[in-house]
């Protein structure tokens, strides 16, 4: 599954988008920590300058609060005047819009001995328009009584001259969360008394909550948009109490004035943490002291505070996770469409031309497959002419081995004529035409050779070299040679023309028919299987000689034994004994000399049979790798289907002649009738011999009688004037005895006893031949 | 071949003979019957040839027969043959002679 071009492209595709997608993914978390990091240094400088603003405010409240002071002090020292003191103080208050109200107390009877209150206190009305109370300089309120005032009268010393109240309740009716800052006026060191300032709680966290740094720094990527849930708290940490706190978890209202402990979060060791986790959420606390022990500290929550960086990479991601399942189908896609495809309509156009169907392959798209479409058509093409090619030395390979199965002496028997020997042979060629051969022929009238040889090598050069070798043998075999000389010049020839190399085992036979006598030749060929009669098979390990073909001057040795009527001897080349079978066994010599004792006939053909079907059987499956040749010959004893009878040629002579004719008849348990057919033909013809055919000279009369095949045939030869009998006319029989001739009748009666009379002149010979069928 | 002429004492011959009538046989066998006849003081007109004991007659046995046929017939005498055997009478046959010839 994973060896396809489409998968392997798809997981390197996979693989490397992977890698990708991490390193990118490596890259947005360390960019988006250092974003953050940056984020939060952004938040503290924001609210480092947020502090500072609030501090700077406290400051110039301070610096207004000293003025006021010393305004106290003017009034207390020169002006006394009521009316202007009213002026400033309105106009103070003017400027400093940010303050509820304030005001300037004297000591009771300090400015005036006659009076216990006088007290300058203006403050911002609902719309906004400064206004003096008088209110306060009456018994009722007593304000040298109030908390604040003791708090702060107690407290200041010309060296620290700014004091902080608690917050408190203004219960004049606004019941509003106030704190005050006072301020001690001295006059010529001495003080007379205190000036302060009212401030809404609440307006100064509104201030706070308002949150601007924060806006400006997230107006980065949105303007104008509150964080949410974020807070801030405003405490004092020189008196251990919370002045203002929107957190909005708690009521802001309960906890202000209690302790800064009282505040879970705070209280858990907040200035050691770079978070804080606060019902169940993630805060960033940022804390800033203030120069007057107050100390601000804002809370954001890390979600809000990132979320827009985290919503932000959230998008990367998914464009990215989206291009990582994109692209790998965009190439699944795109490479099935210029790759696969075409691959695939390849395959199946080369099926089908590997069916026989004649196909053109038509690919344009892309460019490299439209090449190699042609290419593919070019390469069938050659395929085609090539496989034509193929075919054609193929059918001339059939036609090679029917010449070279029709050299080998395919007919049996193939001397029907001569009784003295039966003869088998067999070839099975392994491939086409093979190498392997068998020969028989008569090198004369009585002495018959047989052969059979392996030429190295197989197919076409091998059989090309066998027939060379074979019409070589059967040639010279005719020319009279012993059979030493006839080895002896058949090698020298087959070397003169051997410039392959090749070479061939033989074992080749000469029998003398007429006495048995046997010449064996082994050049180098397997040994023969000599079968006496009554016996078993055993082999015949001749003298080794030399293959044909090797050493152009060499003599051969000979092996000459007696064939009895009866005995048998069996050839073969190595396709025999070296057939293989599926484990790699040869077939073997015990094997084959056990197979041919198990054989219960001694007739060639059976026993060739038996052995094929013995090595058939051993091979099973196996393929043929080598010819398989075999040829036996069995002796049956000499001839004695031939009578022949040679005298001179005269009268007195007949009665051997006689005699021998007889002999012969009765041997052959011929009829009487045939017999005396014979008899009188054989008369005629003896006698016109001995009385015409040589008139001045002494000549012999040869006689040949032969049974063959259901015929005698008796055949006259002299040497004597020509003369043909059977021209003579054939006398009148209706005739009346007294005009018959007494001569003439013989010959009339040959031609009328035998079945076939025939005369021929050859070699100054008159041969004439009656034919007799029995 | 022993060849045994007998004469009844009148002037008949009587002829027996045994085996082959062949190139060997036929002509000493034709002459002695000639010569017997033309020795005999008495003119034989009837010649009896037993063939019973012939076995074979070649062509040239034939023409011996034909020989004495002619012989006799020129002294208006008769050629009988007695005892042929059925394969001997097929020779016979075969050169036409069973037409003129007297077989008892």
């Amino acid at each position: 599954m994973f060896k396809t071009i489409r998968s392997k492209v798809i997981i390197t595709a996979i693989v490397t988008l992977t890698f990708l997608m991490c390193a990118f993914a490596c890259h947005t978390v360390i960019s988006r920590m250092k974003t953050k990091q940056l984020m939060v240094q952004n938040y503290v400088y924001s609210l480092n300058s947020f502090a500072d603003d609030i501090r700077n405010q406290i400051i110039r409240s301070e610096d207004n609060l000293k003025g006021l002071a010393l305004t106290g002090g003017l009034f207390y020292k020169t002006y006394r005047n009521q009316e202007l003191a009213d002026k400033v103080i309105v106009k103070i208050f003017e400027n400093y819009p940010e303050t509820l109200g304030g005001g300037i107390w004297f000591k009771p009877y300090v400015f005036d001995k006659s009076k216990k209150y006088v007290c300058f206190y203006a403050f911002h009305n609902k719309d906004n328009e400064v206004v003096i109370d008088r209110s306060f300089e009456s018994e009722e309120y007593d304000y040298p009584n109030q908390g604040w005032y003791k708090q702060i009268i107690s407290n200041v010393t010309p060296e620290n001259n700014i004091v902080w109240s608690e917050p408190y309740y203004e219960n004049q009716g606004s019941y509003t969360l106030m704190v005050t800052a006072g301020s001690g006026i001295y006059v010529d060191g001495e003080l007379v008394g205190i000036v302060t300032v009212d401030w809404e709680i609440d307006s100064i966290m509104d201030n706070i909550s308002k949150m601007k740094p924060i806006e400006r720094t997230f107006s980065l990527y949105k303007s104008g948009k509150k964080i949410r849930n974020s807070f801030a708290l405003l405490g004092n940490t020189n008196y251990d109490y919370i002045i203002s706190t929107t957190d909005p978890y708690l009521e802001s209202d309960k906890l202000v004035g209690h302790s800064l402990r009282e505040i879970p979060w705070y209280a858990n060791n907040l200035y050691e943490r770079t978070y804080i986790t606060y019902h169940n959420k993630k805060y960033v606390p940022f804390v800033k002291k203030m120069n007057n022990g107050m100390e601000l500290i804002i809370c954001i929550p890390k979600s809000e505070m990132f979320k827009d960086i985290d919503r932000f990479y959230l998008c990367i991601v998914l464009v990215m996770l989206f291009l990582g399942l994109i692209i790998p189908m965009l190439l699944y896609v795109s490479m099935n469409n210029y790759i696969v495809k075409p691959i695939d309509k390849l395959i199946d156009i080369a099926c089908k031309i590997g069916r026989g169907e004649d196909i053109q392959i038509k690919i344009e798209k892309p460019e490299e497959f439209a090449q190699l479409a042609s290419t593919f058509d070019l390469m069938t093409k050659d395929i085609k002419s090539i496989t034509r090619e193929r075919a054609r030395i193929n059918s001339e390979l059939a036609v090679a081995k029917s010449i070279q199965a029709a050299s080998l002496p395919g007919v049996f028997p193939p001397f029907p004529e001569r009784t003295e020997f039966d003869i088998f042979a067999s070839m099975d060629a392994a491939k086409k035409v093979g190498g392997d051969f068998y020969d028989f022929f008569f090198i004369n009238e009585n002495e018959f050779m047989f052969l059979i040889a392996d030429v190295s090598g197989k197919g076409v050069p091998a059989a090309l070299f066998m027939m060379k070798v074979k019409t070589l043998i059967n040639n010279l075999s005719q020319i009279g040679y012993s059979p030493k000389q006839l080895m002896r010049e058949v090698n020298a020839k087959v070397c003169e023309t051997n410039k392959q190399g090749l070479f061939v085992t033989m074992l080749a036979c000469i029998i003398d028919l007429s006495t048995g006598k046997m010449t064996l030749i082994n050049c180098g060929h397997n040994p023969p299987l000599l079968k006496r009669k009554n016996k078993p098979y055993e082999f015949l390990k001749l003298s080794p000689n030399f293959p044909l073909g090797i050493f152009d001057d060499m003599d051969f040795e000979l092996f000459e034994t007696i064939m009895e009527p009866g005995d048998s001897i069996y050839t073969y080349t190595d396709g025999v004994t070296e057939a293989t079978n599926a484990s790699d066994e040869t077939y073997g010599e015990a094997k084959l000399s056990d197979c041919l004792n198990k054989i219960e006939e001694t007739n060639p053909s059976t026993v060739i049979q038996g052995v094929k079907d013995s090595v058939l059987q051993f091979t099973d499956s196996a393929s043929q790798s080598d010819d398989i040749t075999m040829l036996v010959f069995k002796y049956l004893g000499p001839h004695n289907n031939i009578k022949t009878f040679k005298q001179e040629a005269k009268i007195e002579n007949y009665k051997e002649f006689c005699m021998w004719l007889h002999k012969a008849c009765s041997e052959w348990n011929i009829s009487n009738e045939m017999t005396n057919k014979l008899d009188m033909c054989g008369e005629e013809i003896f006698a016109n011999i001995a009385f015409y055919a040589y008139p001045e000279k002494k000549g012999n009369i040869e006689v040949e009688l032969k049974n063959l095949n259901g015929n005698l045939i008796f055949e006259f030869k002299d040497d004597g004037m020509e003369y043909n009998p059977l021209e003579k006319p054939d006398p009148d029989i209706n005739l009346p005895p007294e005009e018959r001739p007494i001569g003439g009748l013989g010959i009339f009666m040959v031609k009328q006893i035998a079945d076939k009379v025939s005369y021929k002149r050859e070699n100054n010979k008159n041969i004439l031949t009656l034919i007799f069928n029995i | 071949m022993d060849v045994i002429i007998k004469s009844n004492g009148l002037n008949a011959l009587y002829v027996q003979a045994a085996g082959r009538l062949d190139l060997d046989s036929a002509v000493d066998y034709g002459t002695k019957v000639k010569d017997t006849i033309e020795d005999s003081d008495i003119t034989i007109t009837e010649v009896i040839l037993d063939f019973s004991q012939i076995t074979f007659i070649s062509s040239f046995g034939l023409k011996i027969v034909l020989e004495l046929y002619k012989f006799m017939k020129e002294r208006n005498g008769v050629l009988k043959l007695r005892g042929v055997s059925e394969s001997l009478m097929n020779s016979f046959r075969m050169v036409g002679f069973n037409k003129f010839l007297v077989f008892e």
